[in-house]
């Protein structure tokens, strides 16, 4: 989930040649919603978010036990703020700071994807 | 306002990377060389903004040390793994001198090591040839850092304004060299809200070597003298 219709686009270009499939949402609260729905095989997490923010989205991934094993990479801005270990508290499996480079964050995501 | 000045740049850094990548046709040679020098310049103005912002942060007294646990030999390492592939690439050799009995620290780790990722980048951006080396050890309370290079050494005049904002810039070595001329600033500032200080010694042709001590626990963030008297924008140095 990502508001930045930019940065969404960058992320569906980027997987185009994938064979992974995406869906996308712009809130935390939709995010849950579609979640739920989907059962996804991974969630890429913005953690500045409108109506409810990445961590908050987060802790409630990982309390719903039908969830939980997803792995979430969060992505936020900038490496030195602290954010690595406020995602990591929130239960986000990995994190990859703004900006991301494509090419890093593919790598990232295949080295999440369960097999 | 960091959001606000860093959401473009990441989409204009995003476009260019894959474009250099075919994700929209494989770029014809000419192109592709200009997308790397769209990225490369595209880097540059981040690392600006970043310091600019970390530094306008420290400068008005926003910027919060977060205190915990930490390992000097852990932040070396860290940095050798970040930086020995640019030291590699000019064939310089990568020293790490760590005492045997370093104790571990209080203080902010994550700030320490952009401190020293700065100086490593520095002694090896201005370094040709031979070898680049952090030297670590404690005694009496506190940690004392330093890092050596082998390169054409600073002048004593050159050295009297190092540590000032934008210092490399005027002259006009940033350029080539593609530092920001604030790395030095922000160190000095992270170093004395530590409790410590930073200094250079050098002599022209025979290398640098920066150095910096502070204590192993730092129980509170130390607010530097220069916040005092910085009503106007102000300037350490």
């Amino acid at each position: 989930m990502e508001d930045e219709e930019d940065n969404r686009q960058i992320i569906r270009n980027m997987l185009a040649p994938t064979d992974y499939q995406i869906s996308e949402v712009e809130d935390g609260q939709q995010a849950l919603e579609a979640i739920a729905k989907q059962q996804p095989d991974l969630i890429l997490m913005d953690i500045q978010l409108p109506i409810m923010d990445g961590y908050e989205a987060t802790r409630r991934i990982k309390a719903d036990a039908s969830l939980r094993s997803i792995p979430i990479i969060a992505v936020t801005s900038y490496a030195l703020s602290g954010e690595e270990k406020k995602a990591r508290a929130a239960g986000c499996d990995d994190y990859v700071p703004k900006p991301f480079s494509p090419r890093q964050l593919l790598a990232k995501i295949q080295q999440c994807m369960p097999q | 306002m960091s959001h606000e000045l860093r959401t473009p740049l990441n989409a204009i850094l995003g476009y260019t990377e894959l474009m250099a990548d075919g994700a929209y046709g494989e770029p014809s040679e000419k192109m592709f060389g200009i997308l790397k020098r769209l990225e490369a310049n595209g880097r540059h103005l981040l690392g600006l903004i970043n310091d600019v912002l970390d530094l306008s942060k420290i400068e008005a007294g926003q910027l919060e040390l977060e205190l915990s646990d930490y390992s000097v030999q852990d932040i070396a390492q860290t940095v050798r793994s970040t930086l020995e592939p640019l030291a590699a690439d000019k064939k310089l050799a990568f020293k790490l001198e760590l005492a045997s009995d370093l104790p571990p620290g209080h203080g902010d780790g994550r700030r320490l090591t952009q401190v020293l990722i700065n100086l490593v980048g520095n002694a090896i951006k201005f370094t040709d040839a031979g070898e680049v080396a952090i030297k670590a050890e404690a005694n009496k309370g506190a940690f004392h850092v330093s890092v050596r290079d082998t390169g054409p050494g600073i002048s004593a005049a050159d050295q009297a304004n190092l540590f000032q904002e934008f210092q490399q810039a005027n002259n006009a070595i940033t350029r080539k060299k593609g530092g920001t001329g604030l790395g030095l600033a922000i160190s000095k500032r992270i170093i004395e809200m530590h409790g410590g200080r930073i200094w250079v010694e050098s002599q022209v042709g025979r290398g640098s070597t920066f150095a910096f001590t502070l204590p192993v626990h730092v129980e509170q963030q130390v607010e530097p003298a220069w916040q005092a008297h910085t009503g106007n924008g102000g300037r350490g140095g």
